[in-house]
């Protein structure tokens, strides 16, 4: 049997909805599911090494070419900017990116320098930036939406899943930035030394979602 | 208070023995292939103006860039690429040289590579240009040195061709916003299909947006070039494609043991490159090792309008590839020779008399006789001869 092809899930949900697309396909994923502590796991029939890490390891990982394939949210991607393939959009882990601030505040109004609390930085400057709008960023580690309620932030750049956090603390969307799902991504040299493997792997993919698609 | 003393820069490092020696190997055995096909070295400054690089042909973000000024104020940088200064010294000195020119270097290159990535900042970097023609013999010929680089290794290879005039000629004929097709390149280049799709659908449905949405699917074997000429339909584009496709088969013909690919979905945004491209993999490496192709118009930026073709190496990539299949072994002294107080001219001359024979002598810097054979045990020194009033005693050391 020839060197398994390595993939790496992001742990937690990703890595659920990636398990059951596998189990859709018809493989094997026993190990996934008895893993105990382990954190490299093995498909045996479909030669697939199994690796969970965190998003942004999940895109260090395949950036350096030691996991051929990964699956990662696009909210990570837009962070992190790395070299890879985003080969195919897996439709699952659905939200969206958005900048919220407190219900009826005037962000865009007056000519100060506004300040935006974000886990995100680099999305952050890049949707700014792409406004023309100097704006001061603050680096947020847990839940943002505390950042406006202090008053430390004008506005936050965070995920948006439902919108319920935001509505509780009293916050509002202004503004969608972009669309976010599970992406499979692909180390730019193995698609090329390992292209028939990985093209059937994508192809298997491809077809099951689009089955899915379908039958909704 | 001297904080940074003892450490490198984030970025950078020292190589030591092993490393060092797997890369000045790696060095030598490229050059030698380099050299019998008839290229002359040369080395350009390690500081050049910001100038030189500012051009339209090829953009350097300014935070990629390591800037410095010189005594007048003016705006200098550590070289981020070689390619660029030698079309410089073509230009100006070599102008009234006969050609082709074949020119080779090795130097290293300097680039702000994004923090706790593990990348380098400073690579050493080997290549060829070859200036002054256009003809496919001249593309053969870089083709073929990146063949005998990439086999030259030892590992996996794979060697993958394209043409950027493909992806030029059908933006040409896109109506679209300079934004758009920065964006349309830059999702050709990640292979994202399913944005890529997305875009072009809101931009009509046509035969230049089918054809773009094709156009990163297209890589593997053979087969690329029939899907691609029946997907493009075009005899602009059908000519570019026939001199790839024979390009590509010459060199399946010459070359080995490789694997020899097409992707037609090359397309990087700092490209000076006007036609052929190409990339080099080796197994066990996350990034090429090679990258190279024709720039025809990148000369001309400097004044002076000739063709040029040329791929460059990653030198500490290699290295690393042929340490990991072999490990590098540093040559251990085959004599130690010990001089008694008052002999030293004698051991002088003892060793000079075996290094003559090839063979490779140390000096022991003890007066204790047990210290040095304790340090030729360490390092494995098979013999060692003291040197004394009474004569040489020549004792092997086990």
């Amino acid at each position: 049997m020839n060197k398994p092809l390595r993939i790496a899930l992001t742990k937690g949900r990703l890595e659920k909805d990636t398990v059951k697309l596998l189990e859709s396909l018809g493989y094997d994923c026993t190990q996934l599911h008895e893993k105990g502590r382990k954190l490299i796991l093995y498909v045996p029939d479909a030669n697939l090494e199994v690796v969970l890490a965190k998003a942004a390891d999940v895109i260090t990982y395949v950036e350096h070419g030691v996991c051929d394939m990964g699956v990662v949210g696009k909210d990570t991607l837009m962070e992190m900017n790395g070299k890879l393939f985003e080969l195919v959009n897996l439709g699952f882990g659905k939200c969206k990116f958005a900048l919220a601030t407190k219900k009826d505040y005037p962000f865009y109004d007056g000519f100060g320098v506004k300040t935006i609390a974000s886990k995100y930085p680099n999305v952050t400057r890049n949707f700014f930036e792409s406004k023309n709008m100097d704006v001061d960023i603050v680096k947020i580690e847990g839940s943002v939406e505390l950042a406006p309620l202090l008053e430390l932030a004008d506005g936050i750049v965070d995920i948006v899943e439902t919108g319920t956090t935001l509505k509780e603390n009293g916050l509002e969307v202004v503004e969608d930035i972009a669309q976010i799902s599970a992406r499979l991504i692909v180390n730019t040299v193995s698609l090329k030394m390992r292209q028939q493997e990985i093209e059937s792997f994508v192809q298997k993919v491809e077809g099951k979602l689009n089955d899915q698609k379908n039958c909704m | 208070m001297r904080r940074y003393d003892l450490i490198t820069p984030e970025g950078t490092r020292d190589y030591l023995f092993d490393e060092c020696y797997a890369k000045r190997e790696t060095e030598k055995k490229i050059h030698s292939i380099f050299k019998r096909m008839g290229y002359a070295e040369l080395i350009t400054p390690g500081l050049e103006f910001y100038d030189v690089f500012n051009l339209n042909s090829r953009y350097f973000p300014q935070e990629e860039l390591y800037k410095l000024t010189d005594n007048k104020g003016r705006l200098l940088v550590l070289r981020p690429d070689s390619t660029m200064p030698i079309a410089r010294v073509v230009a100006t000195r070599l102008k009234d040289a006969m050609l082709p020119l074949r020119l080779f270097y090795n130097q290293t290159v300097y680039r702000f590579e994004p923090s706790l990535k593990g990348r380098s900042d400073e690579i050493v970097q080997t290549g060829i240009e070859l200036l002054g023609s256009s003809s496919r013999m001249a593309d053969m010929e870089i083709i073929s040195a990146a063949v005998s680089v990439l086999s030259s290794v030892g590992a996996d290879y794979s060697l993958e061709l394209g043409d950027v005039g493909i992806f030029r000629e059908l933006m040409h004929r896109l109506n679209a916003t300079p934004a758009q097709k920065e964006e349309i390149r830059s999702l050709i280049e990640e292979k994202n299909y399913p944005a890529l799709n997305d875009l072009l659908d809101r931009m009509g449905d046509n035969k230049i947006t089918n054809a773009l949405k094709k156009l990163p699917t297209l890589f593997g074997g053979v087969e690329v070039f029939e899907k691609a000429s029946a997907l493009f339909q075009d005899a602009r584009i059908e000519m570019l494609l026939d001199h790839l496709k024979e390009l590509y088969l010459e060199v399946c013909e010459l070359n080995q043991n490789g694997r020899i690919t097409v992707d037609l979905g090359l397309v990087n945004k700092t490209d000076y490159y006007t036609g052929l491209v190409m990339k080099g993999y080796l197994a066990g490496c996350g990034e090429e090792v090679l990258a190279g192709g024709r720039y025809d118009k990148l000369l001309s930026e400097f004044g002076y309008d000739i063709p040029a073709v040329g791929m460059a190496v990653n030198v500490d990539a290699v290295a690393g590839v042929s340490a990991k299949l072999e490990k590098p072994q540093l040559r251990i002294p085959d004599v130690l020779i010990s001089a008694a107080e008052g002999c030293e001219a004698q051991a002088i001359a003892v060793a000079e008399e075996l290094r003559s024979e090839g063979k490779v002598v140390e000096h022991a810097l003890f007066s204790d006789l047990e210290l040095v054979r304790e340090y030729a045990r360490d390092r494995k020194i098979g013999k060692i001869i003291f040197v004394s009033e009474e004569g040489m005693e020549v004792d092997a050391n086990e």
